[in-house]
């Protein structure tokens, strides 16, 4: 195999032009290929480890000595009991967190681009990316908390108002989880999200919004025709990401805020199974057949959005 | 000028709903720190929202005193000074080469970066590198292996790409060398792209506490973050637990008692602030027409 | 995508060169350290013993817990004695709060502490499996404390299929230990009268009394994951602790049976059950976080807690209860039972001869004898002595003829300070002698009037103590997670948490209960239980042979 792919890459070379094609941009080649290396040493060296998943891996024998397996790890993750429950959810979670948390930053760059009041301004934008720094241990201390039977100020605050009669059970009852995760995952990461747009959205002219006004458009107008597009690039882009990382439902905030059992039939998604069930019990070969197949999974749905995003012209390759 | 009756109610809401967000995001945060002030005995008791009851420097007392914790706290800042700037370097000048429309093998060395996005060998292989390369326990463990981010790139190359051609069109027929030009002209037209992805590398950098707990065993070189997720692990540490005989439980949370939660509260305050500092900082490159002066054609 | 997918071959053929270049380089090493070790790693019976004190002695110590971090060496007064007296340093290896990897990656890179402070878990077992540990066998008659505190049948029973002893256990008694049981809100107790709390009917009448009468009181507190509910299976039945619970196997006879048909299990969901619907139990119980249970109980917002070890907050909120009303605070009950049961066969909770964890030395220790040496003076009455009390001179001065120490009027007076002690030496406590350490205590508490003994002690001494079942022949039922029998007991964890969570919270009547247990058994059945159960089963018997 290895030899038909120097000789491959050999014929590739022998293109009329090629080699004095590339010594005349040694300068751009120097900035690649130095960070190519790198990654070549610190990512694709290590990922030999992906052959554990065809492995019965011990790490007393080592990749060396323990025995091959093909397949078997990946057939039991496909006919294990829980493995539609996990992806239904993994896929509802992560549409969930892709429809409302991918265009909330974008909104919140939006609106914080069209306060005029610099300190207020400045004083928000600080603020609203303080909860990143928070971690989840703590973040759902506060949500438990707040969303607590007894004494939980979300039902106090429902009971005076008088909307409901008796503290709802928030954390234990299917049919709330998901939307109690979404927004939690949204407000931690918005202010902190929204830095990049508000970055793309600082680089715009600023007299198109002038001309844009002496023509007469309101400020909703403004937004729409203006800053919109002049931030489409960087929006595609994280769209792109964002449509290659479905299968991350994620992981730590699932794990604190599904805390209770009874949930496990709309929480658990593939991360935390493959937690409890893999990395909790030292099967190595079986997480590390999991996680393969996420990969392969994402490089499709990655190589799929870049595809609808070459008309844009905004595609990664 | 004048605003509409729609503009008007537009700013309004906007200011409205910004507030409210403003508020929900402050709140965990001023109430975390408002319960290291407070007497750990009294936080107990619970009810601690806008203002210690029992007001104390204590905790802070304690934290101050551990040296371990102090050490943490310098090897943070350096870690995330010496990480921030040579793979904010490293990775843009990486950035710019991948824009270059005529760049040979572009495709494929842009699916060569994506892939290691999906596909890693897992921790024992890096782990098995990182010894080989004699990484271990050492202090460039922490900066070498992330100098170049492929998400980093991509974004700065987005924003390179954003860069009006002309300028560059007209330096090269000026004689620049294109290294010439990413310094002259890209560099210092990027000042948002640069300043925001220094803040994530920062933040990214200051609060890793994984790969430290990996590769480094010796305590004196644990960045403070490692220490504080050890902190706060004692609260998970329950689960575990419910498996265990009634006495050796008791054993258990006996040393887990050691730590009240405004003990844990001030740790996490100072782990914490200093790298909240660094955004105010960014926002000065965010001002509305910073590039006009070099956009003007 | 055809680029992309010939870039994807090259790129892992070249890996795959790597590979085989590094996994030769590494594959060399490794028999490299198979043959030195095998020389240093047998100790040799002949040499005179290590005494601590005149050669320095200096290893590295692993604490193999996610939440442990162990304090500096020589800052506190009891191990600057020690390092100061018996020139020895320990040398921490930080666990960075991800334990089970950093141990991994140790193992892979042969780079082992010299000691490993760990669950005694199938882990043990591999490491000794693959002849990573050392055996103290050659060690236990020259350095006597071990053998002489924990016993010949404790040691016996932590030896490996081998027939050797590779693990220092860790408050390892001879004598029952633990505190489950009931915790009870003396002030509302009192305002209702003081009733009887001797069976799960006045417990239950009792509860439905403190909701109408105190309706910002929670009646019965159960603890986060509600694992109270688990220690109310000891009422319904005669010796029966609730690690049957976290077993998910119930001894009949000699066999091990399932959980989900066990009839006391099944009664106690059905009583939990309906306690949750009439809300008597909190309906946080099973979100709730640890913090919000200590709150309500420090604030006196329960009437009953019932737990695995309610004594901690017990003695804290007593105190706190106490200084604001001289009528408040805590006191517990006998463990309640079903009527027509045997009060004095209730077992609430249980402990086990072989204590809670155990440390083990690697052959990576230069010298493992002197490893040994120390921990056994740190596990015998000098060493208990010294990091519980502190040095001699300051909270105790001699010993009596059992070695217990003569405590002196500061341990009495310097709470505070002996807290603060406590405090910096409490994540040193390795091996502790269970025996010892409570003799000694309960020597001391019983020369005190009753008004100064602390909370703790009495009711330790009054209930707790003697309602703890010896589960001792219960250890290492469980099989390594990578093995089949370990894929089956990850299921069987799940479907039994799940259907308890759902039959307490969902259910609306005793026949729902049964039918979601009832359904929760045929699942498990499905997933492989009986196999499971056997495994256990052979696992039990070998233990109990052990212990004849």
């Amino acid at each position: 195999m290895l030899q038909t792919n120097i000789r491959k890459s050999q014929h590739v070379f022998k293109q009329p032009g090629l080699t004095k094609r590339f010594m005349k941009q040694w300068d751009i080649q120097l900035m690649v290929i130095p960070a190519l290396l790198f990654i070549f040493v610190f990512s694709y060296i290590p990922m030999y480890g992906v052959l554990m998943a065809f492995q019965d891996y011990s790490i007393f024998k080592g990749f060396m000595n323990s025995p091959w397996v093909g397949f078997k790890h990946f057939e039991m993750f496909f006919h294990a009991p829980e493995f539609w429950t996990v992806m239904r959810n993994t896929l509802v979670i992560s549409l969930l967190k892709l429809g409302v948390g991918f265009p909330a930053p974008i909104i919140l760059a939006l609106m914080l681009n069209e306060i005029n009041n610099r300190i207020f301004k400045r004083i928000v934008q600080t603020i609203s990316y303080l909860p990143h720094f928070l971690s989840w241990v703590i973040v759902s201390g506060f949500v438990v908390s707040m969303l607590s039977t007894d004494n939980g100020s979300l039902n106090i605050l429902l009971e005076s108002l008088h909307l409901i009669k008796e503290p709802i059970n928030f954390l234990s009852l299917p049919e709330y989880f998901w939307a109690i995760l979404v927004t939690t995952g949204v407000w931690k990461e918005i202010g902190f999200a929204s830095i990049v747009y508000l970055a793309a959205i600082a680089g715009i002219n600023p007299h198109l919004y002038e001309a844009a006004s002496i023509d007469g458009a309101s400020k909703v107008r403004q937004i729409f025709s203006i800053t919109i597009p002049s931030i489409l690039p960087v929006i595609v882009v994280f769209s792109i990401l964002a449509i290659g990382n479905l299968l991350n439902a994620g992981f730590e905030d699932i794990l604190l805020l599904a805390g209770n059992p009874v949930l496990r039939d709309v929480s658990d998604v593939i991360d935390t199974y493959v937690y409890r069930v893999g990395i909790q019990n030292s099967r190595f070969s079986y997480a590390t057949a999991a996680g393969l197949f996420k990969a392969v999974i994402s490089v499709g749905l990655l190589a799929g959005a870049n595809y609808l995003a070459r008309r844009s012209g905004n595609s990664l390759w | 000028m004048k605003l509409s009756f729609g503009d008007k109610t537009f700013v309004t809401v906007n200011y409205l709903l910004l507030f409210l967000l403003g508020f929900t995001a402050f709140y965990p945060f001023w109430n975390a720190a408002v319960i290291s002030f407070n007497a750990g005995t009294d936080t107990m008791l619970g009810g601690i929202t806008f203002w210690p009851r029992v007001f104390s420097l204590d905790n802070y007392e304690v934290v101050f005193k551990d040296k371990r914790l102090i050490d943490g706290f310098v090897i943070s800042v350096l870690r995330t000074v010496v990480g921030t700037v040579l793979s904010i370097a490293a990775t843009a000048i990486f950035a710019y080469g991948m824009t270059k429309r005529n760049l040979i093998g572009k495709k494929f060395y842009m699916i060569f970066c994506v892939l290691t996005m999906y596909f890693s060998g897992g921790l024992i292989p890096s782990y098995l590198l990182i010894r080989e390369l004699d990484l271990m326990n050492s202090f460039w463990v922490m900066v070498i292996p992330g100098i170049i981010s492929v998400w980093n790139m991509i974004i700065f190359r987005t924003f390179f790409m954003g860069i009006p051609g002309g300028l560059e069109e007209s330096a090269q027929i000026d004689g620049s060398s294109n290294w010439g030009i990413l310094f002259r002209i890209i560099f210092p037209l990027s000042g948002p792209v640069i300043a925001t992805l220094s803040l994530f590398t920062a933040v990214y950098h200051w609060n890793d506490w994984f790969s430290p707990s990996l590769y480094i065993s010796n305590i004196d070189l644990l960045p403070i973050q490692t220490k504080l997720q050890q902190i706060l692990n004692s609260n998970i540490m329950l689960e575990q637990m419910s498996q265990m005989d009634s006495a050796a439980q008791g054993r258990m949370s006996s040393m887990r008692a050691v730590t009240t939660k405004s003990l844990s509260m001030a740790t996490m305050m100072v782990a914490t602030v200093p790298i909240l500092c660094v955004y105010p900082f960014v926002q000065k490159y965010f001002v509305k027409g910073v590039l006009i002066g070099s956009l003007k054609e | 995508m055809i680029t992309f997918s010939k870039a994807f071959h090259a790129a892992l053929s070249v890996s795959l060169v790597f590979v085989l270049v590094l996994a030769g380089c590494s594959s060399n090493k490794e028999t490299n350290a198979g043959t030195t070790e095998g020389t240093n790693g047998s100790p040799n019976a002949d040499t005179a013993s290590f005494v601590l004190g005149e050669q320095p002695l200096e290893f590295s110590f692993y604490g193999h817990y996610d939440w442990y971090t162990m304090p500096p060496w020589g800052e506190d007064l009891s191990t600057k004695w020690i390092k100061d007296n018996k020139k020895v340093n320990v040398v921490p290896i930080s666990s960075g709060g991800s334990a089970k990897q950093k141990l991994n990656t140790m193992i892979v890179s042969q780079e082992l502490p010299d000691v490993i402070w760990m669950e005694r878990d199938a882990d043990v077992e591999k490491l000794r499996s693959e002849g990573l540990l050392v055996p103290f066998d050659d060690y236990l008659d020259k350095y006597p404390n071990l053998k002489r505190w924990a016993g010949e049948a404790t040691l016996d029973m932590l030896r490996s299929p081998d027939g050797k002893l590779y693990q220092f256990p860790n408050w390892y008694t001879t004598q029952p230990n633990g505190n489950a049981g009931y915790l009870v809100n003396k002030k509302i107790y009192e305002e209702l009268g003081s009733p009887s709390l001797e069976t799960t009917d006045d417990l239950y009448a009792y509860l439905t009394q403190v909701k109408a009468k105190y309706p910002d009181v929670v009646p019965l507190e159960v603890g986060q994951s509600a694992s109270g509910i688990d220690v109310l299976v000891s009422a319904f039945a005669e010796n029966r602790p609730y690690t049957y619970n976290a077993m998910k196997a119930v001894p009949t006879g000699d066999q091990l049976g399932s959980i989900f048909t066990d009839a006391a299990f099944r009664e106690s969901i059905q009583y939990a059950s309906k306690l949750y619907r009439e809300k008597l139990i909190s309906q946080d119980s099973f979100t709730q976080k640890l913090e919000q249970v200590e709150q309500k109980v420090m604030t006196g917002k329960i009437a009953v807690f019932a737990a695995s070890s309610p004594t901690e907050f017990g003695a804290k909120g007593n105190a706190l209860l106490k200084a604001d009303d001289p009528d408040a605070g805590y006191i517990m009950v006998w463990p309640v039972h079903k009527a027509g049961l045997d009060k004095n066969k209730i077992f609430p909770g249980d402990y086990k001869q072989l204590g809670w964890n155990v440390s083990v030395i690697t052959k990576a220790a230069k010298d493992p004898e002197a490893v040994f040496a120390f921990l056994d003076w740190f596990t015998g009455p000098e060493g208990q002595r010294i990091i519980m009390w502190g040095p001699e001179g300051l909270y105790w001065e001699g010993t009596d003829a059992e070695e217990a120490p003569q405590f002196t009027e500061k341990f009495t007076s310097d709470i505070e300070g002996r807290e603060a002690l406590m405090a910096a030496t409490v994540n040193f406590q390795w091996n502790g002698n269970t025996v010892y350490v409570d003799d000694s205590k309960m020597k001391f508490e019983s020369t005190l009037p009753a008004e100064k003994r602390s909370w703790e002690t009495y009711w330790q001494s009054e209930i707790t103590w003697k309602t703890q079942y010896d589960t001792t022949e219960f250890v290492n039922l469980d099989p390594a997670g990578d093995t089949d029998e370990g894929i089956v007991a990850q299921s069987i964890f799940d479907i039994y948490e799940k259907a308890r969570a759902k039959a307490i919270m969902n259910a609306a009547s005793d026949e729902e209960v049964a039918s979601i247990l009832d359904k929760a058994e045929a699942d498990a059945q499905k997933a492989g239980y009986e196999k499971l159960l056997k495994y256990k089963t052979t696992k039990w018997q070998e233990n109990v042979s052990k212990l004849k």
